[in-house]
């Protein structure tokens, strides 16, 4: 999709005014981040999971040619016809030539967040295909032509009632207000779709290189039927999926779902190797994978691929401040949050997702859920420093920082400029606050207010309830 | 069709990446320990606790017979009025013609299920294993095995014998392995969702119960 980030600030303050928006996110972040520390809380063997996930996670990326060749190899003597994709328009591309030539018109797709990020959908649809989006949360987007807003539930911006009137509107089914019929609505529409689709589409959670499988979690079942009743199985995945052997799979089998929703494991867990043998009585003839690189192999090669470790459970959303505050649109790429953070410079140009990086605290909360340990905030200050070094920022900015660092480490200077700024506050204050700063620091004061310097400054008073003079140290 | 991208491409554009910047982490440690081996009945005993916990339905008794009744109201509350059970799995075959009598059932095919207007039914399927960890059902295609009774029913049946049950899913993984079927799935309680509003509800697009019968 076509990345929006630089207008974060513009698209947080419209999300900020939102009430309704405000109302649904705080709902669902809260029940997530609950939910996720109860189950972590009753599973004694988290954190050596933890520890495990990462660990295989990060040697997976240290030889990831290895993998990766591995996992195509395996597939291919299963059935899989593999096809890399160097960026987002061949990925669509040959998805396009895929569903030509295999002769399909109508596809069900599970969410997928690569799927996103490439826009695939749009792009079988040029092809002529009527793409249907299976998860619920995806089916309720899909109708009202918006991006899904959180990793794990799309729909979260979505009040029951809203999701009601977009089924009488397009779908022509009475009004309910009734969570269960609205659920039962979609399953018996959907149900027609994948009886009669000729092609899933799905990503994958996991790429198993010793077994060439593809392993995919869902809860609502949409992930099973869409990859077992369909003629076409088509995959797209990023290269840092890999993971070296099946056995490998149920450590994150006990990561991911706690740290998602905080269920112990996701309801549906598939493992699918290759086509159909011909002895199955179901199962897809015809198996594609698509590779996708868009950046990764680039990101790969310096100091942030600990990010390519992630597993996409959306824990640091749920914790984030930001996110909390803002929702997902307001992050305006396919990955919000933290994870987005980082990922949206480094996919999408410096110069466009920096204002992610920078909208950020540093609290570190999202370190602390994430169940493969990526160092999210120390990555956010890295970018933060690429910025500066590639001259992206303010100068004037870089300046002030650069004046702000060294008047903070000599006392001296800062006593005599406190003593400066106690005069002139007085000019700029309004209700103790400094409503607005003087020249290039402007950026600060547009949306926040300064806190005015104190009358009598902490300093002081710290050293005269010690009895020591500045003067005399 | 033929595959499109260069795989040799990509491969060789990540090796260049790799390349200059160092694996820095230690050696691999030691994988979990693997927990002491546990009886047959503590094992039932925690998967039962897991799979009820998350929505399932848990029958045992000394027979089929005894079970019968509580099985059909169960159905019968579910609105099933088809029941089917693949071809080749004799002990289903067996719980489903018992089965007739105790609701408003009659005996269906998989392919009559599998249409749109099917009425509602329920798939009653041998499980090859029972995870104790999670509370997991496991079916797979191996051997040409069917997986539309837990995949397409509104009740799923699932028959198992105490040989079934494993403590962890990396038992289970390394049996499947000798000889990897196409479909592997790892089933743990009804189908759900939390899209709407974040509040669960129960069958999305997979079965809307799950129900294990325990027999000797
Ligand atoms: S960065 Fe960590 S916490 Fe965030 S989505 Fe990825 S794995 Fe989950």
């Amino acid at each position: 999709m076509e990345p929006l980030s630089r207008f974060f600030y513009r698209r947080s303050e419209k999300a900020l005014s939102d009430a309704t928006l405000q109302a649904s996110i705080s709902r669902t972040t809260g029940k997530f981040v609950g939910a996720r520390a109860d189950s972590v809380a009753a599973f004694p063997g988290f954190e050596a999971a933890r520890d495990e996930g990462s660990r295989i996670k990060r040697e997976t990326l240290d030889r990831l040619d290895h993998h990766l060749g591995r996992f195509i190899d395996e597939a291919e003597r299963r059935g899989a016809v593999i096809h890399a994709a160097r960026d987002g328009a061949e990925a669509r591309e040959i998805a396009a030539r895929i569903a030509k030539e295999e002769g399909v018109t109508l596809a069900v797709k599970s969410k997928s967040m690569v799927g996103e990020e490439v826009d695939l959908t749009s792009a079988l649809e040029a092809a002529g295909v009527e793409v249907v989006e299976s998860d619920l949360g995806e089916f309720i987007v899909q109708l009202a032509g918006e991006p899904p807003s959180h990793i794990i539930a799309p729909a979260v911006h979505k009040t029951r009632e809203q999701v009601s009137r977009l089924f009488v509107e397009k779908l022509g089914e009475p009004y309910t207000d009734k969570i269960p019929e609205l659920v039962a609505i979609a399953r018996r529409r959907l149900r027609e779709k994948f009886l009669s689709a000729g092609m899933g589409v799905s990503g994958a959670n996991f790429l198993c290189a010793d077994t060439g499988s593809i392993a995919l979690v869902t809860n609502e079942g949409n992930g099973r039927m869409g990859t077992i009743l369909p003629r076409v199985h088509l995959v797209i995945a990023g290269i840092e999926k890999v993971i070296p052997r099946l056995s490998d799979l149920p450590v994150f089998l006990r990561l991911l779902p706690r740290s998602a929703t905080g269920q112990p494991i996701s309801t549906y867990v598939s493992v699918l190797t290759g086509v159909k043998r011909p002895e199955d009585p179901e199962g897809p003839e015809k198996l594609h994978i698509i590779l996708l690189d868009n950046g990764r192999s680039g990101i790969l090669k310096g100091k942030y691929r600990d990010i390519l470790k992630c597993i996409r459970c959306g824990a640091c959303l749920n914790i984030c401040p930001v996110y909390q505050s803002v929702g997902g649109h307001a992050y305006g790429w396919t990955y919000p949050g933290p994870i987005g953070s980082v990922l949206t410079p480094l996919m999408t140009g410096l110069a466009e997702g920096i204002p992610l990086a920078n909208a950020s605290t540093l609290c570190g909360a999202c370190a602390d859920v994430c169940p493969v340990k990526i160092p999210i905030p120390g990555l956010l200050l890295e970018l933060r420093a690429d910025e500066r070094d590639r001259g992206l920022k303010d100068p004037a900015e870089v300046f002030g920082m650069k004046g702000y660092a060294a008047v903070m480490s000599r006392a001296g200077i800062l006593e005599a400029l406190e003593r400066i700024a106690g005069v002139i506050s007085s000019v700029f204050l309004k209700e103790g606050k400094a409503p607005w700063l003087p020249f290039r620091f402007s950026g600060w004061t547009d949306r926040r207010d300064f806190p005015a310097p104190a009358p009598q400054p902490f300093r002081k008073l710290w050293k005269k309830q010690r009895g020591i003079r500045p003067w005399n140290r | 069709m033929e595959p499109v991208g260069r795989k040799e491409e990509l491969l060789s554009r990540i090796a260049v990446a790799l390349r200059g910047h160092e694996a820095n982490n230690p050696a691999s440690g030691a994988a979990a320990g693997s927990e002491a081996a546990q009886s047959v009945t503590d094992r039932i005993a925690r998967f039962r606790n897991m799979f009820e916990s998350q929505g399932g339905n848990f029958l045992a008794g000394p027979s089929l017979d005894p079970l019968l009744p509580e099985l059909g109201e169960a159905l019968r509350i579910s609105g099933v009025t088809a029941l089917f059970s693949p071809p080749g799995d004799e002990r289903a075959r067996l719980v489903a013609e018992t089965l007739v009598p105790f609701g408003p059932f009659r005996l269906a095919s998989p392919g009559e299920i599998r249409m749109v207007s099917a009425p509602a039914s329920a798939g009653i399927q041998t499980a090859e294993f029972a995870i104790a960890e999670t509370g997991t059902l496991v079916q797979s295609g191996q051997k040409g095995k069917t997986l539309l009774p837990g995949l397409i029913s509104d009740v799923h049946v699932a028959i198992l014998s105490p040989a079934a049950f494993v403590d962890r899913m990396e038992e289970c993984l390394a049996a499947l392995s000798e000889d990897l079927p196409r479909t592997i799935s790892f089933i743990t309680g009804p189908s759900r969702t939390g899209d709407i509003e974040q509040t669960l509800t129960i069958g999305a697009h997979g079965p809307k119960k799950v129900i294990v019968v325990l027999l000797p």
